[in-house]
């Protein structure tokens, strides 16, 4: 076995959550530049306030971002972030 | 001189439209002073606030069209940095023109704002941010002057109590100073974050609205930007009441629910059933009214302007509620015309103690002030009889198209001029 005991395995056990929380925010980034925003800075404002007002109404991206739990989405960034 | 009648007992039903937040839009506007070029804002609400602030602008040299629920601003013709007496006696919310015509002019002369019907309001923290942006203030003649003449630059405002004018003057001075400035204890409301947004579109560069800590990067100059208002929560909370009060499952649309969370969890304690949707929210069921006890804070806590129209929902509850009011010293107006009629309530100092009763009666009375008077309006609506509000001019400052909303929901009302 190459893989040895003591090294953090990953599992993907919830790949449809990972995608979907993906397309969101595509979705939500792409709104907010249409809209004129820096959505970077529009989306970190709404992570740390929680404020749905940062994001735009448009293409429904509001709607959408509000049904992903906050912590899970700093969690799907920094794993992603983290990955090598 | 107007009045709105009210025969009350009807029950509502089908769905009412949010329109955009007063608290939000005026400020908005009022921004637009900072920009080079046209803005546009969206789902601006038509009330008597809009059209005085459109007059305000339009003296200080702006061209501005107003039509549909669309604002359009070009800001290159104002050519003066003070606001008249007038202007300001006539609507409050414009001694946020402060903090613009001293970014832009690098100073400032507006009339000092008086008292006002639910409190003092004084505006030193205002004062107390632009002096930490290296402006000399002066009072004089019941004008306050604000100058720089080598333009603001960057300070760290700690404001005493978390002021929503304070911190959207500050924002607004800050938007243009040399350099990062800080505000911590900053108000939180959604409207500062509507603020935020509006001026991060014309360029400007905020962080933290919507937290305790806002930071601000001066950039050089702002251009025109297009933007659409956030639903108004009071507007929002109020309709949802309506409902819970006259026991009818109706539906309100275009609302943030995350900006009325505190009267949404209230209403479920008093044991009315909601439903959230992804923009809207439906009264499910009503078995009952239980008296809860509120107590105003500032955002994310209970409103203060959803104090006197909650009141009326706790006349008629099942019990005793103790509503307490933290944020003004002066809004319990509402309380002595309902008592005329038939609520069951004792002022004891902060708070009201309110006995639920069967029933209220129509009769006269009075808008002391806009909150008041839509807390008037919700009471004729579960009243025997017939009730008249008076003094109503306080009503359309806040509440677009009241009437006909309340009647598309069923309600027998009707505005009458006398």
């Amino acid at each position: 076995m190459s893989r040895k005991f003591d090294e953090t395995v990953h599992f993907k056990i919830n790949a449809e959550k990972d995608n979907y929380i993906k397309d969101v925010l595509e979705n939500v980034y792409e709104s907010l530049t249409e809209k004129g925003y820096n959505p970077v800075n529009q989306l970190v404002g709404y992570i740390i306030s929680g404020d749905p007002a940062y994001i735009t109404s448009y293409n429904d991206a509001r709607n959408q971002i509000k049904k992903i739990d906050r912590n899970e989405l700093v969690e799907e960034l920094l794993t992603k972030y983290m990955e090598k | 001189m107007e009045k709105i009648i009210i025969n009350g007992g009807k029950k509502l039903s089908g769905s009412v439209k949010v329109s955009g937040s007063k608290n939000a839009v005026l400020p908005i506007i009022i921004a637009s002073i900072l920009a080079e070029g046209e803005s546009v804002i969206n789902d601006v609400p038509d009330l008597t606030d809009v059209h005085i602030l459109k007059d305000i602008l339009t003296e200080l040299g702006a061209k501005v069209d107003f039509k549909n629920n669309i604002f359009r601003i070009d800001t290159k013709g104002i050519n003066t940095w003070e606001a008249s007496y007038e202007s300001i006696n006539k609507m409050r919310a414009s001694v946020l023109v402060m903090g613009p015509l001293l970014a832009k002019f690098g100073r400032a002369r507006v009339a000092m704002p008086g008292g006002c019907a639910i409190g003092t309001r004084p505006i030193d923290l205002h004062l107390k941010g632009f002096e930490s942006l290296g402006a000399k203030i002066s009072l004089e003649q019941g004008f306050v002057s604000a100058t720089s003449e080598k333009g603001l630059t960057a300070g760290k405002i700690y404001l005493d109590f978390p002021s929503v004018g304070a911190t959207e003057n500050i924002m607004m001075a800050a938007v243009l100073a040399e350099g990062t400035t800080t505000i911590e204890n900053a108000a939180e409301e959604p409207e500062i974050v509507d603020l935020a947004n509006f001026l991060n579109s014309m360029g400007g560069n905020v962080k933290g609205a919507g937290t305790n800590v806002i930071k601000i990067t001066g950039v050089k100059k702002l251009k025109g930007a297009e933007h659409t208002v956030i639903p108004d929560r009071i507007e929002a909370g109020t309709y949802l009441i309506a409902g819970a009060v006259t026991g009818s499952c109706i539906t309100i649309e275009n609302v943030i629910s995350h900006h009325i969370k505190p009267v949404i969890a209230k209403l479920r304690d008093c044991g009315i059933e909601i439903e959230e949707n992804d923009s809207s929210l439906t009264i499910k069921k009503i078995d009952g009214i239980k008296a809860t006890d509120i107590k105003t804070m500032p955002y994310p806590g209970f409103p203060t302007d959803m104090q006197s129209v909650f009141s009326v929902l706790m006349c008629i509850a099942e019990g005793t509620s103790i509503v307490t009011e933290t944020v003004f010293e002066n809004r319990f107006m509402h309380i002595d015309e309902l008592k005329r009629m038939g609520a069951n309530v004792k002022i004891e100092g902060k708070s009201s103690v309110i006995e639920g009763v069967d029933k209220l009666s129509g009769c006269q009375v009075k808008a002391t002030d806009l909150r008041a008077g839509a807390a008037l309006i919700l009471a004729g609506l579960i009243s025997e009889g017939k009730t008249e509000v008076f003094d109503v001019y306080h009503i359309f400052r806040g509440y677009e198209n009241i009437i006909e909303k309340f009647q598309k929901l069923g309600a027998d009302i009707v505005h009458e001029k006398y």
